[in-house]
């Protein structure tokens, strides 16, 4: 019983253990000895005289790099000793440094990417209104100047009727006529609000009040080119800045999501 | 790896390095078209930091480059306290012009691995604070500028020759954004810095600006004010460069108000009198100066200018000390630190010397450290991310710069931009314009202003002021030497922004120097609204034009100004044997300060000394008329 029970491995396991066990209740310790190896090699020391040499623009003596080893052995004793108390846990210094290292890594992929047209175009076809090229519009405004809503519809009616605009124009610098004026080209004069109200407008007579920060006008839309899909030549250089730029905000978002998916959070007073 | 920053920096450009593949050619202007005289204006910031200079971080500001590019653009980015930021209206050009002292060094002492900064207890000191909070960063910034000011920043920050790799490195990567986002004939990102001397706290700061792409800059780094405080030094550094690349650059001085009457001083930095080679070199280098930003506005000051009821604007908080507020300012100094008596000094060194070393034009920027370009009232994302628009107490808090002595959040204008009469959107049209100063500030608004000056113009000419202008005279920045006596003529007009105030009026201000060799101003109300029931006064004085601001809602009347105002005007005070220069300011309609819209945003109770009702204003360059030899 005795001779097969010297035979079989679990027993061998165990009695290893026990050896273990023995050895550090014997000398009251509870540790592994690969823990308290500290080996400072060739590459510690030169890293350790290059910090000096630029400190102190000149090589360390020997007694100078001796005791910049036994600082960097003592440090290493204290990191080490620190992380067996657990001082790196609940320190907010710590906790934030970590932080930020992750979130900086979790950034990288998209910074180092080479897109390729089939992801750009995909990119672009995901945000068809962004790079389509704008409809332009052709069109005629007369500035009626700061009067109100009611004198300037039945001005506008008159023209309509018949009436010279001529008679109504007050004098101002802006160009009578846009021709194949995107809304961004036309607000540079005219401002947003008068862009905005040219997009709404149905050809033909004269239509308004259009209100601009300048006053009323009257505006005659003569022509819409009606707006289409860019090339991605077209708009390549600003297409990768936005893939770039969306593709680094999303990974970050994604590598917390993904992490949080792992954990199961509650929160006090939150359902 | 000698240094325990340059490490830092190195681990974060080798984890980013291959971004550089994605193809590109941003620097490529050659296929855009240019006007055959300036038909638009072009809206930029000159002057705005990131989160690579070192206080911007230091308060908080996290945004790159990147960042700042897209929000100029017109993107919209989330700023670093949180907020969805937008610009109501997308700018032309932007020059991002960090700090050279120690570029990107708050930012790689936070980054740094923690080991690589235990040699020294000082930069540790400095990580663990910044990292630890908002607080500790912001004291981090604090100690900064203290140290800045004295002199006793550590070596690893200061010494150039420690520095010159990091920032070599990080020069490199910033080239590569900005030429991925200059776009030639959409937008225009231009390289630049800012050179920020300060001795004894007075404010000698200059962004430089360059006119090439960073591909055509060779092996030039910025040049920090660390190497030299003398602005000399600077002019050195510039001229070396054009000499090496062939490329160009300008410098543009700015808050002169806090620089204790030394932007503008009759001496040179070692106090030696200014002579005709300094003078000839100065407005070489800078032929522009940033007159108006979100740190006080430098045009004038009511004790040079006694009988301008304007000159108060931006003025406020600004100047009782100087930029530190180590040193307060006797009124004798302003003359030295407001940019139209700075123009007169020139007229008599023009006397005195045959050559006029403050012979400059005019633009606003920001100064924005938020990497946010914001000059808008009710869009304004404030100084630095201390006192972005999602906090509440920014406008009444003290101000973190320096000492906390009597200046406010609410003394931050939120203010300017640059306007530029080029003939297209690119980096050569733009830095172009602006070396022949045809340029002008506005404290936020974009109205849109022309000014030519020249002896054959008649009243008929107001029909076609630009044609006109260009065929029979000069623009803004331009000279008008000699004539036949009579008195040279001007077209002026300026319009409105539609998307903020109507205007009040358009002055002419003129500088001239006297038979006895002093300089002298005049102010000429030229063309104002309402101008039926206005009169000038006998005085020349013009009654104020009404004030619609309502403050319980943040509005104001546009009809109680004028759209746009369109004048010839001729001088009638002329001494062909004078001196002089005149330029035109603009004054828009009352309107509210930044303030009230936060006090309404967050139901605030704003005490009466703030500063509720203002009139936005732009300012020409000036055109110089010099008499025949």
């Amino acid at each position: 019983m005795f001779r097969k029970l010297t035979r079989e491995p679990l027993i061998h396991f165990l009695g290893g253990a026990l050896l273990v066990f023995g050895f550090f209740w014997a000398t009251g310790t509870n540790r592994d000895p690969a823990d308290y190896a500290i080996n400072v090699g060739d590459s510690d020391i030169a890293r350790l005289k290059a910090t000096w040499v630029q400190n102190f623009r000149r090589a360390p003596t020997q007694d100078e790099l001796d005791s910049l080893i036994d600082q960097e052995i003592a440090e290493e004793i204290y990191y080490r000793e620190a992380l067996r108390l657990g001082l790196d846990k609940n320190d907010p210094v710590i906790r934030r440094r970590l932080y930020t290292k992750m979130r900086f890594i979790d950034g990288e992929e998209t910074a180092n990417a080479d897109p390729s047209d089939a992801v750009l175009q995909e990119w672009m076809d995901k945000y068809p209104n962004k790079y389509a090229l704008k409809p332009l519009y052709d069109f005629t405004q007369i500035y009626l100047g700061q009067i109100d809503s009611a004198d300037a519809k039945k001005r506008i009616d008159q023209m309509n009727a018949g009436i010279d605009p001529a008679k109504f124009a007050q004098s101002i610098s802006l160009p009578a006529t846009l021709t194949q004026a995107s809304s961004s080209e036309i607000s540079r004069p005219f401002g947003d609000r008068f862009a905005g109200q040219i997009e709404a407008l149905k050809p033909g007579a004269w239509r308004g009040p259009i209100t601009s920060g300048f006053g009323v006008h009257a505006v005659k839309l003569t022509g819409i080119t009606p707006g289409k899909k860019a090339a991605l030549n077209d708009v390549r250089q600003q297409v990768v800045n936005d893939w770039r730029a969306d593709g680094q905000a999303a990974q970050k978002e994604k590598a917390l999501s993904d992490y949080r998916a792992q954990y199961e959070i509650t929160v006090a007073g939150r359902p | 790896m000698r240094n325990p920053l340059m490490l830092a920096v190195c681990t974060a450009a080798l984890a980013v390095s291959g971004c550089t593949k994605i193809e590109d050619d941003g620097s490529n202007s050659g296929d855009v078209e240019n006007t055959a005289y300036p038909e638009q204006v072009f809206w930029g910031d000159t002057h705005l930091h990131t989160d690579n200079s070192i206080d911007a971080f230091g308060f908080g500001n996290r945004l790159d480059a990147e960042a700042a590019l897209r929000f100029a653009r017109g993107e919209e980015v989330t700023a670093t306290k949180g907020d969805k930021a937008t610009l109501s209206r997308p700018l032309d050009f932007l020059v991002i012009a960090d700090h050279s002292d120690a570029m990107g060094a708050t930012k790689a002492i936070m980054e740094a691995p923690r080991i690589a900064l235990l040699t020294n207890d000082f930069l540790l000191r400095w990580h663990d604070m910044m990292n630890e909070s908002d607080e500790g960063a912001l004291q981090v910034t604090s100690e900064l500028i203290d140290r800045a000011a004295k002199g006793t920043l550590p070596d690893s920050l200061t010494d150039p020759e420690q520095t010159r790799e990091r920032t070599a490195d990080l020069w490199k990567k910033h080239g590569e954004t900005i030429d991925r986002y200059n776009e030639p004939g959409k937008f225009t990102a231009f390289m630049g810095f800012e050179y920020t001397p300060m001795p004894d706290g007075d404010n000698l700061h200059r962004v430089v600006m360059f006119r090439d792409g960073p591909k055509d800059m060779g092996d030039t780094v910025p040049f920090p004010a660390l190497v030299s405080q003398d602005p000399e030094k600077l002019w050195g550094y510039m001229a070396a460069y054009e000499e090496k690349t062939g490329g160009k650059v300008l410098a543009i001085p700015h808050n002169s108000n806090v620089s204790n009457g030394r932007m503008f001083a009759m001496q040179k930095f070692d106090g030696s009198p200014i002579d005709a080679a300094y003078a000839k070199i100065r407005a070489l280098r800078e032929p522009i100066v940033e007159v108006t930003q979100i740190k006080g506005d430098s045009e004038s000051h009511p004790f040079l200018s006694p009988n301008d009821e304007f000159a108060d604007y931006g003025v406020a908080g600004w100047d009782k000390c100087n930029l530190s507020c180590t040193k307060d300012m006797a009124p004798e100094s302003y003359a030295g630190s407001y940019t139209r008596e700075a123009l007169k000094r020139g007229l008599e060194l023009t006397l005195a010397l045959g050559a006029n070393p403050f012979k400059f034009g005019v633009i606003g920027s920001t100064d924005s450290h938020t990497s946010l370009a914001t000059a808008d009232e009710n869009n304004f994302y404030g100084k630095h991310s201390g006192n972005e628009a999602n906090n509440k107490n920014r406008a009444l808090d003290p101000q973190n710069l320096g000492t906390r002595k009597g200046r406010f959040g609410w003394h931050y204008l939120s203010s300017g931009y640059a306007a530029v009469w080029a003939t297209s959107n690119t980096r050569e049209a733009i830095f172009d314009a602006m070396m022949r100063r045809e340029v002008y500030a506005t404290t936020g608004p974009r109205m849109q202003v022309r000014f030519f000056g020249g002896f054959d113009f008649t009243a008929e000419d107001t029909a076609d002021i630009v044609k006109t202008g260009y065929a029979k005279g000069v623009p803004m920045g331009g000279d008008l030497n000699g004539g036949d006596g009579a008195a040279p003529k001007f077209l002026i007009s300026a319009m409105m922004d539609p998307e903020s105030a109507s205007l009040d009026r358009i002055q002419v201000v003129k500088g001239w120097v006297n038979a006895n060799g002093q300089s002298q101003e005049t102010i000429y109300n030229v063309s104002w609204s309402d101008a039926d029931t206005r009169k000038l006064g006998t005085d020349g004085k013009l009654a104020p034009v009404p004030n619609s601001v309502d403050l319980t809602k943040g509005t104001w009347d546009n009809a109680t100004g004028a759209s746009e105002l369109m004048t010839f005007w001729q001088d009638p005070d002329f001494d062909a044997a004078q001196n002089a220069f005149y330029y035109v300011r603009v004054l828009e309609i009352p309107t509210p300060t930044w303030p009230v819209y936060d006090a309404l945003k967050f139901n605030l109770t704003l005490p009466d000394e703030v500063i509720k009702i203002q009139q936005e204003r732009a300012y020409s360059s000036p055109i110089w008329y010099t008499p025949a030899a």
